[in-house]
């Protein structure tokens, strides 16, 4: 192969290289990045929901938040809409607890968490001095970084 | 091509663009949209949970801005900066004013840069007073309170203030990219109709190709993708990478369209 052979050769590879990575990348929803994002807003989201209900503070390390996201169809577990995570977390009194969130993902990373299971309450929740506080934990956003 | 003669173009293109009823409404709208929209905000009950931050809203007045620019990427941007890029060069064209404004003292190129900055110029002003205006509303209507960011981490009033006054500055680039787009369509087409009317649909049209899931290099080389590169802002930690891209790409985009633009305008035949 003389010189002007590579050249051609080097030339056709860059393209190909350029073509794929413009046309044929997977989607960058997966389950790990929306697994490392929830579990981190979710730990402190509880921070702050403890202090506004009074209790005593806690790091958001404390809460040792777990996830595990899955698409509920099955099949292909990657790319954007539909989403369930579980999240597996110590509550403030030490004991194991789980919860469930239905996630709506967007194609830009950011997602919406909505609690599935009754156990975190309701819109609203009552503080230890009797006034109403918004509930983070019942619906909340996030994003994460899809690049 | 001077820099006197520049300046004296922008001087009074700016001077027409102020008697413009249309700017004027433009820039109205613009700081009365964001308070109306929090006083619906604070008179009725359901809240925007399917935009981010829309949850806040009541409990933090930063929320507000944060709204309004999630809001306004989809369409009011791309329709505040190509209102008058998209105007500028093909109201010439409609009047029938080209002849006269190349025999005075000024050259092709002058007029060019200086009807471009006058654009471009204008896009600043406008989302200069929307974001001041939405930054207002909020606070006044609703309240300095703490905030809640993309991450669960609260957010004290002055490091709030502070990025949200970064989201908006991050939606410069895209608007700039926008406006050259506008200036593109104007010159070329002669039409303010299409100068105005043909990004903001390019803009819709974007922003459906990003509804669908698709490779991520394809998604970021979409202007509109730019507008809400904001969000690695509002995370711990903040991921820059969106915004890098975001600005690359609209960079591109206003130096093509606005070569592009240039060259039509310098080999133009006018008169005919």
């Amino acid at each position: 192969m003389n010189a002007e052979q590579r050249r051609r050769w080097h030339g056709a590879f860059g393209l190909l290289a350029l073509a794929g990575s413009l046309g044929c990348g997977a989607s960058a929803i997966t389950p790990a990045r929306i697994e490392a994002s929830i579990a981190s807003t979710f730990a402190n989201l509880v921070h702050v929901q403890v202090s506004w209900l009074g209790l005593p503070p806690m790091a958001a390390s404390a809460f040792a938040v777990n996830a595990t996201c899955r698409r509920p169809g099955g099949g292909n577990n990657i790319g954007s809409g539909e989403w369930t995570c579980a999240l597996v977390w110590k509550g403030p009194d030490k004991q194991t607890l789980t919860d469930t969130y239905d996630l709506f993902v967007t194609t830009d990373g950011c997602y919406t968490a909505t609690v599935a299971t009754e156990n975190l309450g309701g819109p609203t929740l009552k503080a230890r001095d009797g006034t109403d506080v918004r509930n983070l934990l019942y619906a909340f956003e996030g994003c994460f970084d899809t690049t | 091509m001077t820099i006197h003669g520049v300046r004296a173009v922008v001087r009074v293109e700016r001077s027409k663009l102020a008697g413009q009823i249309k700017a004027q409404v433009v820039l109205a709208a613009c700081v009365l949209g964001p308070f109306a929209f929090a006083a619906v905000i604070r008179l009725q009950s359901s809240l925007p949970e399917d935009t981010l931050f829309g949850r806040s809203v009541r409990q933090s007045g930063f929320a507000v801005p944060l709204v309004v620019l999630g809001f306004a990427a989809l369409w009011a941007l791309p329709v505040l900066t190509s209102v008058v890029g998209g105007d500028l060069f093909s109201a010439e064209d409609r009047y029938g004013t080209w002849t006269t404004l190349l025999t005075r003292s000024r050259s092709r190129g002058e007029f060019f840069v200086g009807k471009t900055l006058t654009a471009l110029g204008f896009s600043l002003l406008a989302i200069i007073v929307l974001a001041s205006s939405s930054i207002a509303a909020g606070t006044l209507v609703v309240g300095a309170d703490p905030i809640v960011d993309l991450s669960g981490v609260l957010l004290a009033p002055a490091e709030a203030l502070r990025r949200v006054v970064l989201a908006w500055a991050s939606v410069l680039p895209p608007a700039f990219g926008f406006t050259g787009l506008a200036v593109l369509v104007s010159v070329v087409s002669r039409s303010s109709v299409a100068g105005i009317g043909l990004p903001v649909a390019i803009a819709m049209a974007m922003q459906l190709c990003a509804l669908v899931d698709g490779p991520e290099p394809l998604r970021r080389s979409l202007i509109t993708s730019a507008f809400g590169a904001w969000h690695g802002l509002w995370t711990e930690p903040h991921f820059y990478a969106p915004l890098v891209h975001g600005t690359i790409v609209s960079a591109l985009y206003l130096v093509v369209c606005v070569v592009l633009a240039c060259c039509v305008m310098q080999l133009r035949d006018i008169g005919r």
